[in-house]
């Protein structure tokens, strides 16, 4: 990374931490993981087999959420401001631009993240605070994934409405509505998908990876045997390459659409 | 960097011819102006020159010799964008750092131009804070950060009061007297006239006409306004004056209250002055006017 691209990195971590975005991301995190701690605390059973599985299912809807909305202005905001030209015409590449928002933002992602769940981990009891401390890198990983959706969508849009719009198309789909789509596409086939399919169908999404991950860590291999999804998860190493995927294949591709891009 | 030339550039967005082999030269210590309607191309070709727009055809020559758009050539170049909006939450200052950065600037350079375009008081204001002048004031400053030899100006007067306007031309004039090169896209003709050197008329894309502003008057060939003040007395002296131009046949003669206008071509003042000496206690005064550069430019552009 060159210089022009270290102080952009620098510029878009001051920039979303001016405007108090990781404040109230953070705060919302940390109320978030508090409130399940409690939760989970109350209960008779074992605490971090409560507060894990609802943090999964909160963090999953909500961290795609946050890095979507986080990333989505990066380009076409710049193109909206009339800037994108003045940094362009720095001495710069088009995609180290785009990789330096994304790293950028992503420090200012993690910091909200961590500093919702550090603060969380900090004030919980044990048994919580070891599913918390469990839940940390998969969701940063998740919103890694997502911010590196929602920069490619910022790339393709040209106003910063549309992009609003897609991101929330993005959103639904990928949160909510895939999980649908298997289960109709089971449906319809009477389950003559095989299992090693529906596995991979379910984590080619990375809400859906991200699920099926903290899933195995908290309710183990046998709960994912029951659903019958296990015999088509990928191992570790595949894991790791769908968590590399998600993070630069948008990533990438927004720098190459930038740059052949003419920026009328 | 002595000359730069722009040779044959050709740009086409999908189906629209936006610059038609269009070739300009820029010298050292000259500031140059590019005019035309909304869509002739004015600012594709500024893009063109920052590398933001890839030409179908022709190149960029620097002291005679072809060169690439690269980061050496960007670091040589200073832009200020048309209808520049920075990021609302930080300050003036931070924004400008972030450039001083990114092109290896000094900080205590940032305090300097900050100063030089007249906001150090509010540099610790955010930019959401900042009127449209201050803003195009904040962007001429990063246009200048580096001592840039070209400096590429869209639209530079836009927004700005008097006093951003002595900025601007004490920018433009430190930038010719120190041997480097100012392009400037612009609709405000007359109030950038004084400041520039030559003067680059598009029209769909393509050069409509170039030179400096005396040849693009020569080429639009408009007549000058004579204004000739009358003595109070001199009653129906005035009228034989009139009729005595009227008959020389070359311009169109006015007669008004205190008094007369002549519309002539540019080689005939002093024909005119010469027939007023004739009538002896008659005018008391002349004032010759050359066409307007929007005149001008109208008359170019086939619109008066």
């Amino acid at each position: 990374m060159g210089r022009v691209g270290r102080a952009l990195i620098w510029h878009e971590f001051v920039e979303r931490t001016r405007d108090r975005w990781v404040l109230v991301v953070s705060m919302l995190f940390a109320l978030l993981a508090l409130g399940v701690g409690l939760y989970g605390s109350g209960a008779e059973t074992d605490a971090a087999r409560l507060t894990g599985p609802s943090l999964v299912t909160l963090a999953s809807m909500l961290v795609p959420l946050v890095a979507l909305v986080l990333s989505h202005d990066a380009i076409v905001g710049e193109r909206e401001r009339n800037t994108l030209g003045l940094l362009l015409s720095l001495p710069v590449g088009r995609h180290e631009v785009v990789f330096a928002k994304f790293i950028g933002r992503s420090l200012a992602l993690t910091l909200a993240i961590g500093l919702g769940l550090g603060t969380a981990i900090a004030v919980s009891e044990s048994g919580s605070s070891r599913a918390l401390i469990a839940l940390v890198g998969p969701t940063l990983l998740l919103g890694l994934a997502f911010l590196s959706i929602g920069l490619l969508i910022s790339t393709c849009t040209r106003q910063r409405s549309t992009a609003t719009s897609a991101v929330v198309v993005v959103w639904f789909l990928l949160v909510f509505f895939y999980d649908l789509g298997i289960l109709g596409l089971l449906i319809a086939t009477d389950g003559g998908l095989s299992q090693s399919l529906v596995g991979g169908l379910v984590v080619a999404n990375p809400a859906g990876l991200y699920r099926v991950q903290m899933m195995e860590a908290f309710a183990g291999p046998d709960f994912l045997e029951e659903m019958g999804i296990r015999a088509g998860l990928p191992g570790g190493g595949a894991v790791a390459f769908l968590w590399g995927a998600w993070l630069i294949l948008p990533a990438t591709l927004s720098g190459l659409l930038l740059r052949y891009r003419k920026i009328a | 960097m002595k000359t730069l030339q722009a040779r044959g550039i050709s740009v086409r967005f999908r189906d629209q011819q936006v610059l038609d082999t269009v070739s300009v030269e820029l010298e050292s210590g000259s500031t140059s102006m590019l005019v035309g309607p909304n869509g002739a191309g004015k600012s594709t070709l500024l893009k063109v020159l920052l590398g933001l727009v890839r030409p179908d055809s022709g190149f960029l020559e620097v002291d005679g010799e072809r060169t690439s758009i690269n980061n050496d050539w960007k670091q040589r170049i200073g832009y200020l964008p048309e209808a520049v909006a920075f990021s609302e939450n930080l300050t003036g200052q931070q924004v400008m750092r972030f450039f001083a950065r990114a092109r290896g600037v000094r900080k205590q350079r940032v305090d300097t131009v900050l100063e030089r375009v007249g906001l150090t008081a509010a540099s610790r204001r955010t930019v959401r804070g900042y009127s449209r002048g201050m803003r195009q004031r904040l962007g001429l400053g990063i246009s200048i950060l580096s001592k840039p030899d070209l400096l590429i100006l869209d639209e530079p007067t836009a927004g700005l009061d008097q006093e951003g306007l002595g900025v601007l031309w004490s920018i433009i004039e430190e930038w010719q007297a120190s041997g480097r090169m100012t392009f400037a896209s612009t609709h405000d003709l007359v109030l950038m006239e004084r400041h520039v050197n030559t003067i680059c008329v598009l029209r769909e894309g393509r050069v409509l006409a170039q030179g400096s502003a005396e040849d693009l008057r020569n080429e639009a060939a408009l007549p000058h306004r004579i204004w000739l003040s009358t003595h109070p007395q001199a009653g129906p002296k005035v009228d034989l004056l009139c009729n005595a131009m009227r008959k020389w046949g070359r311009g169109r003669i006015e007669a008004m209250e205190g008094r007369v206008l002549a519309e002539v071509p540019s080689d005939a003042i002093l024909e005119i002055v010469d027939i007023q000496g004739g009538f002896p206690g008659v005018v008391s005064g002349i004032r010759v006017e050359e066409p307007t550069l929007d005149r001008v430019y109208d008359r170019l552009l086939g619109a008066d």
